[in-house]
């Protein structure tokens, strides 16, 4: 039960940097703590599960395509900043620049 | 035992989280992650996923953070030791951040309470469901890794074609 009160304060703390953050950079750590959260949630409720290795499994997939959001996330950023020459979410509005 | 050990994971994820939402300066929020990372792997192990905790600290805290810190070498060439983030507190988002909280719990809790602990099963047996019965969704985060690398390749050398 305990577990469940961290993960989800987790998720929410990820939910409340991505709303009040600026910078790319910061929204995007705060997905990753949002992430880290809910597969929190998944592998302490999986844990429970008659079959752990599906969980077990399924976790690790999940594991893969944050990896892969984070790299795309990260590229992007770096794009964004050479072309538009700012990190600040306020200031890129353009979407064709 | 355990119960220690849980505390001071959750303290240090705690800490981690907080300095995410907090922190001014670029390179103490990757830490903040790093330190959130490390403290759900150690959740992992407590929870009996030994092989989830490794592959979290290989891939996300051996190789995304460094892509963290690569990005901001890359982007935040700001004056050293000047903070270079902007931090901004809205009272209504938080109220929101807990009501969500408050949701997620009400909803969770009832789930968590029916069920009986058991362990996440061996290595062996995550061998087997990985390529039996979820070998398609395996072949396609490999396929989907491909793409993002080449999206990634192709976003950041666009200007040199």
């Amino acid at each position: 039960m305990s577990s469940l009160v961290v993960s989800i304060a987790l998720f929410c703390i990820g939910l409340y940097a991505v709303l009040t953050r600026k910078e790319v950079i910061a929204i995007l750590v705060g997905v990753e703590v949002m992430i880290a959260g809910a597969l929190l949630v998944l592998v302490m409720l999986g844990s429970h599960a008659a079959n752990g290795a599906s969980i077990h499994a399924v976790a690790l997939l999940i594991l893969v395509l944050a990896a892969t959001e984070a790299a795309v996330g990260l590229g992007l950023l770096v794009a964004a900043a050479r072309r538009l020459s700012t990190t600040c979410v306020d200031e890129m509005t353009e979407v064709r620049g | 035992m355990s119960a220690l050990i849980f505390w001071l994971l959750a303290i240090c994820a705690g800490i981690g989280a907080l300095a995410v939402v907090m922190s001014h300066d670029v390179m103490r929020l990757a830490l903040g992650l790093g330190l959130v990372l490390l403290s759900t792997a150690g959740f992992f192990v407590l929870l009996g996923f030994g092989f989830l905790a490794l592959a979290e600290v290989f891939v996300y805290a051996g190789g995304v953070l460094v892509l963290v810190l690569f990005a901001i070498m890359l982007v935040h060439r700001g004056e050293p030791g000047q903070p270079s983030l902007e931090v901004t507190h809205d009272p209504l988002i938080l109220v929101g951040c807990v009501g969500v909280f408050a949701l997620l719990l009400a909803v969770l809790r009832p789930v968590a309470l029916q069920l009986q602990t058991s362990s996440g099963g061996s290595v062996d047996a995550l061998g087997s469901v990985l390529l039996g019965d979820l070998l398609l969704p395996f072949e396609l985060s490999g396929l989907l890794l491909l793409a993002a690398l080449v999206a990634v390749v192709s976003v950041m050398g666009g200007d040199r074609r």
